[in-house]
Formats: structure tokens, C-alpha cells, sequence
């Protein structure tokens, strides 16, 4: 643990995660804590890539399949596509490495591989799909952390593993409010806010690391820190994905989408309370969205929006069996 | 009244036709601009997907969807529809295609006949430039203009609407079921009611004797 701090304290040049880390922190300087660990530890991880070795990444795909040169441990997905159009940079919702492992677009690739590049409108796109649910449920995090006051106390529980099927995609939150029901406007207010992110055009960028810095990350969130221990239990490595889009960081096993921009119309439509916690409750927040360039006719898009206010009722963050908690955070 | 139904006499179209003809300025003053429009329903008719200036696709769908109607109303043995076709057609043997192979195709269309898309601007390219659209015929052998997100059931808006509808047949279902569970408790009970009401019935009129005995 000390180590991993000091490693910090050498690489930050304004020292700012020890000085802000002692006082008492908003959920804007919180957040900020978290993005600028994520961001030293990023930078950590390329410098540790040392002496730039190069791969072959042969594509497959529109407009005729080439191979790329691209260095090892740096280049991502994302910059191969840079090489072919702008179309497949701005579309491309997640890459397929070697045919079967899906890849986020901004990781960096770690060896010769076959790449394809998968857009939401592919002949099957039931894994893009996946991948879209779950970094909406990704973005209503981070539009949540930042719609609430900080009398508020919202703490981010998790988020199930996506399913399409339910018509809605869900972030269970903890607020100090026994009983919240949002009106009309607040719903719109959420959304809204959504829309605003999706306009700003934020990559969502990917990152393993080590159990002890998930923690320091974590640290002022009891839920994560109790999720923790298990997910590294669960992973091979021993390490935690984490995820972060703008300030935003939490944990997710991924692969997620590109870019905030792949997010087109999007509707928070309900918020149902579904446990009591010590003064306040978990609350399960949902919403329906689709991507950008899927336009469908107002009535059916309401008949979406009718079928998500419903209670979703995907694994609940209190239900007992601690087996299944790796389970929960997808 | 003895005025004619303009609806009867003139061809109802389905697109909307501007209430005053576009100039569309020309060197040769309206014979040039009606050239032009010439050239372009020729085209059309040919080629079946053209590309074009905004303004002027425009303007030539509307003629193109009236000659096309004229045809399918009044056939190739109507001195005036063919005199029509004439003129229009600046290929000869395009006259031909309009009567033999695309009236039978839009015969039954209950929609219109063209359609038109806005086109993309030049890249690299000046942002005032003059809007650009694609033209064509339906029916046209070519690949769509736009991706076809019906067909593909499992586009994400597809696999939202089809569960959305399964789960509205099956509450559906559920209420019927109900309702049916419901008719049959209610004519079970109304059968043991009506069966109760006739014995009390029974007893009533068994005790109202014992009554009047008593009181007597």
C-alpha cells in the first residue's frame, strides 16, 4: 500500500493526491482523486512498457483486410481504425480480437492478433448489444454522481450484468432518503443529463489494476469496498478492472463501448427503492436508451419507455448469497 | 352545379407539389428551365436512381409522378397521355418502358412512385454549397439508400420491441385467463347460490306454516 503511494507521490508533480486526500472531500474533489489516481497509474503502466517492441495486427473487415504494424502494449483498437476511415473510428462500438475475445476500443493490444471492428449495426450484434447496456448502465453512474448534492450522501452500489431482454438497464444507488420518489422533472433532469455526456464526447478508457490501489481508489465507497475482496478473488490475476468516463471511475468487468457519443436517445424512466439501509435506501434506477443513428417512431419508443418504468429484476444488491456477488457487478 | 370534380379530372399525387413552380434560373429563359426538367424525368425513367441538385429533383418528381400516374390512368392508346410521354421522354424508346414496364409496376402502389433522399455535400468542399439529393423510382434493382434496420431482428431497438410485445401478449393472455378463472368461480358460486336461495326458499315457506301454526 505504501509503496503504491509513494510510487505516486513520485510520479505527481503537484503532489495533489496526498494533499487533497486528508481533508474532508466533495464528490467533485472526490471524483477528482479517483480520475487522477486512475490517470498516474495509466501513465505508470505505459512507461512500463519500456522499449517499444512492434506487432502485426492483421484486420478483417470493410473496406479490404489489411495487416498493421502497431506497437506492442500501446496501440489499441482505436488506432488501427485510425488507419483505415473516420467512419470506423466514430461507428465502431467494440473490436473482436483473434475471432473470439471482445476487446474494448481503447485498449491497448498486447500481441499479433486478428482485429474486427463491430458496430451496432452488424448482422449479429447481440455482443455490441451487451456492451451498450452495460456502459449506459456505466454513464447513469456517472450522471448520477454528479446530479445529487452532496447532502445527498449518494454512494454507487453496482450494477447487474446487462440484459437486453428486460427492456431496461439499471444502476443501484445508496441515498441518505428512506423514501425517495422522483417526479416527472427530476426523471427529465437525469436524462437530460445523460444527453449532455453523450454530446461530450468522452472515450471510456480501460485499466487492470492491482487490488491494494482499487482500494485506494474505492476507499470512501463502503459498498465497493466490500465488493472488492471478491472480485479479486474471481479475476486470474488478482487485479480489478476498473473504468473510468470523464472524472467518473468504477469498477466493471467490461469490455464497454468507445465513446460517450455512441449513446443516442436515452430516457431514465424509473426509480424504484428496493432495500432499507441505515438512515437511507438502495435505490434501483432505470432506464432505456439506443444507439446513435437508431431512429424509431415516438409510439414504439414510448411503448420502450413503458416497459423499463417496471421493476427489473436482475440479481438485487441485497439478496444473501455472497457466491454471487462477483456476478453482480458486471 | 355543373363544374367538374377537379379531384376526378387531374391525377391525385402522393407527394406534395409546391404551389408555385421553381424558375430555376436558366440562359434560356422557361423553354431552357422546362429542358432541363425534360432531360431529368428522362433520366429518371432510365436510370431509375439519379443524383442531383436539391431544387431541381425536386421540381422533376412532381412531373415524374404525374406522368407516371397519366400513364397507369389512361394507358398507351390515349392520344394525350402518349402525346404527354412524347414530350417528356427525350429518349424515344423510354416511352416504351413508361408504359410497358413501369405503369404495370406501380399499378397497385398505394404509395408514391419516387422517392428522395438528401444526398451528403462534397468533403472536402465549401459549406455553402448547393444541397444535393438522390432521386429514384421504387422497385429500382439497386441496394437501398438506407440500411434496412426492419428485417434484422437482432438490431438492439428490435430485440427491445419484440420482448416489449411478447410481455404484452403474455399479460394479455394472463388477463384472459383471469377473466375466464373469474367467469367460471362466478357461475360456480351463482349455481351454489341459486341452489342455496331455493332451499331457504324451501325453509321459508316450510316455516311460515310452523309460524302461523304458532301464533294460532
Amino acid at each position: 500500500m505504501n509503496s503504491v503511494k509513494s510510487h505516486f507521490l513520485r510520479l505527481s508533480t503537484k503532489n495533489n493526491v496526498t494533499k487533497i486526500s486528508k481533508k474532508f472531500l466533495s464528490t467533485i474533489e472526490e471524483q477528482g482523486r479517483r480520475s487522477e489516481l486512475f490517470s498516474l497509474e495509466q501513465e505508470r503502466q505505459k512507461q512500463n512498457v519500456g522499449r517499444i517492441e512492434k506487432i502485426e495486427v492483421r484486420y478483417l473487415g470493410q473496406p479490404n483486410d489489411t495487416t498493421l504494424v502497431m506497437n506492442k502494449g500501446l496501440s489499441t483498437p482505436y488506432n488501427c481504425a485510425q488507419h483505415l476511415t473516420l467512419l470506423h473510428c466514430n461507428r465502431s462500438a467494440l473490436a473482436l480480437v483473434d475471432n473470439h475475445t471482445p476487446w474494448d476500443m481503447h485498449r491497448p493490444l498486447e500481441d499479433s492478433c486478428t482485429l474486427q471492428l463491430l458496430h451496432f449495426t452488424i448482422a449479429d450484434p447481440h455482443l455490441v448489444n451487451k456492451v451498450f447496456w452495460r456502459s449506459c448502465s456505466f454513464m447513469l453512474g456517472a450522471v448520477l454522481q454528479e446530479c445529487f448534492k452532496d447532502e445527498a450522501q449518494l454512494q454507487l452500489h453496482s450494477f447487474p450484468s446487462p440484459s437486453v431482454k428486460s427492456g431496461s438497464f439499471v444502476h443501484d444507488i445508496f441515498i441518505k432518503e428512506p423514501s425517495w420518489t422522483p417526479n416527472k422533472d427530476e426523471l427529465r433532469t437525469i436524462s437530460a443529463e445523460m444527453i449532455k455526456l453523450a454530446a461530450k464526447n468522452l472515450k471510456i478508457e480501460r485499466l487492470d489494476v492491482s487490488y491494494d490501489l482499487a482500494l485506494e481508489i474505492f476507499k470512501t465507497n463502503p459498498y465497493k469496498k466490500e465488493q472488492l475482496p471478491f472480485i479479486k478473488r474471481s479475476s486470474k490475476a488478482g487485479t480489478v478492472t476498473v473504468y473510468r468516463v470523464g472524472n467518473h471511475v468504477d469498477i466493471s468487468r467490461g469490455p464497454m463501448i468507445s465513446s460517450t457519443r455512441q449513446l443516442g436517445r436515452c430516457t431514465i424512466t424509473s426509480v424504484h427503492r428496493i432495500a432499507s439501509e441505515n438512515n437511507g435506501a438502495l435505490y434501483r434506477v432505470q432506464g432505456v436508451a439506443l444507439p446513435v443513428g437508431f431512429i424509431i417512431n415516438h409510439v414504439a419508443y414510448g411503448i420502450l419507455e413503458d416497459r423499463s418504468k417496471k421493476l427489473n429484476s436482475a440479481r438485487f444488491p441485497h439478496e444473501p448469497y455472497e457466491d454471487a456477488i462477483v456476478n453482480m457487478i458486471a | 352545379m355543373n363544374q367538374a370534380e377537379v379531384s376526378k379530372l387531374m391525377s391525385q399525387l402522393r407527394v406534395s407539389i409546391p404551389k408555385k413552380p421553381r424558375r430555376l434560373r436558366n440562359p434560356d429563359g422557361p423553354e431552357g428551365r422546362l429542358n432541363k426538367l425534360r432531360k431529368t424525368v428522362s433520366a429518371l425513367v432510365k436510370h431509375e436512381r439519379i443524383e442531383l441538385n436539391s431544387a431541381r429533383a425536386h421540381e422533376a418528381r412532381g412531373y415524374a409522378e404525374r406522368l407516371i400516374s397519366e400513364a397507369i390512368r389512361h394507358g398507351d392508346c390515349h392520344k394525350a397521355t402518349m402525346d404527354m410521354a412524347n414530350f417528356w421522354m427525350v429518349e424515344k424508346q423510354l416511352v416504351h418502358k413508361l408504359f410497358k414496364v413501369l405503369a404495370p409496376r406501380f399499378v397497385n402502389c398505394p404509395v408514391s412512385y419516387t422517392r428522395m433522399y438528401k444526398a451528403p455535400r462534397q468533403y472536402p468542399g465549401p459549406v455553402t454549397e448547393i444541397r444535393r439529393a438522390v432521386l429514384e423510382l421504387r422497385g429500382n434493382p439497386y441496394p437501398p439508400v438506407k440500411p434496412d434496420m426492419t428485417q434484422n431482428r437482432n438490431l438492439i431497438h428490435n430485440v427491445l420491441l419484440d420482448e416489449a410485445k411478447k410481455q404484452y401478449r403474455y399479460e394479455k393472455y394472463a388477463q384472459i385467463a383471469a377473466k375466464l378463472t373469474a367467469g367460471e368461480s362466478k357461475a360456480e358460486a351463482k349455481s351454489t347460490e341459486s341452489a342455496d336461495g331455493n332451499q331457504k326458499e324451501h325453509t321459508a315457506t316450510v316455516e311460515e306454516p310452523v309460524d302461523t301454526k304458532e301464533e294460532k
